[in-house]
């Protein structure tokens, strides 16, 4: 996947607070165009209308958790390929395998560092950012 | 089934309710510890960050990787607020069926939204997959 700094990026957390510490993250690698959605049903209405070059999630939401949300995201033809990476709390093995099953690009768990999310992105894209 | 055996078989469940009960509290309790925990690497991290800055504020990389961990700290309101739901919830539980409200029903209603996949929240400290684990088991997974 090419890694362009100018895509859009889709922040999904039910917290006001992560999607700020994301969002700065974010901005510090270089991501300019970010937004933001609450649980997962408002995320995907907002996929079915822009095309996102990544999606960065909580698990832990309602009504629709960050796993149901990528588990809908793998299964719509005009979505499936788009990368996700998990960011929760959650860190049962077994959530963490069943993430991956759902097509999860990669996990991390809170809490975390800012080098943590660049490696996971570096991860998907490349070096490149 | 006899009266007498009836009377054990309610007396099993009502002793492994309780049971049930007191390893919700107890898990309560180290939730709560949890808490403390949370918040005081969280100032921890904050303030060595902060006194980072002092030092090297003329250093603007060295400045920025501070800012920039003061920002990841404050993710303890998360952590913490999913800590204290799980503790509301089990604290309901508990009161309800104290109550004689069927708190399994509850359970139950929840387990059939959502069958495949159980949430814990944050882990207690020790007991699940710290990033090193999670990442070990993403590349032995690929």
């Amino acid at each position: 996947m090419a890694f362009d700094p100018s895509m859009p990026v889709l922040v999904v957390d039910d917290y006001k607070t992560m999607v700020r510490i994301v969002r700065n993250l974010l901005k510090q690698l270089g991501f300019a165009n970010v937004d933001e959605a609450n649980d997962g049903n408002a995320a995907l209405n907002m996929m079915r209308e822009k095309n996102y070059g990544l999606i960065i999630s909580d698990w832990n939401m309602e009504p629709m958790t960050g796993y149901e949300l990528l588990r809908e995201i793998r299964a719509d033809d005009d979505l499936s390929r788009t990368p996700f990476i998990m960011v929760t709390a959650e860190s049962k093995t077994d959530n963490v395998i069943a993430a991956k099953k759902a097509g999860v690009n990669n996990y991390i768990v809170k809490p975390f560092n800012a080098a943590t999310l660049k490696s996971k992105i570096d991860a998907i894209f490349g070096e490149a950012s | 089934m006899g009266q007498m055996e009836r009377r054990k078989g309610k007396r099993k469940t009502q002793s492994n309710s309780v049971s049930e009960e007191i390893v919700a509290l107890l898990n309560t309790l180290r939730e709560l510890a949890a808490i403390r925990t949370t918040a005081e690497d969280a100032a921890t991290r904050i303030l060595d960050s902060a006194e980072g800055l002092l030092t090297t504020k003329d250093d603007a990389e060295k400045a920025e990787e501070a800012i920039l961990s003061i920002m990841t700290a404050c993710s303890f309101h998360d952590l913490i607020g999913q800590r204290v739901a799980k503790i509301t919830e089990t604290l309901d539980q508990v009161i309800a069926t104290s109550l004689g409200d069927d708190a399994d029903e509850k359970a139950g209603s929840s387990v059939a939204k959502r069958p495949d996949i159980t949430l814990e929240g944050p882990a207690l400290p020790g007991s699940s997959q710290d990033q090193a684990g999670i990442d070990a088991l993403f590349e032995s997974k690929r």
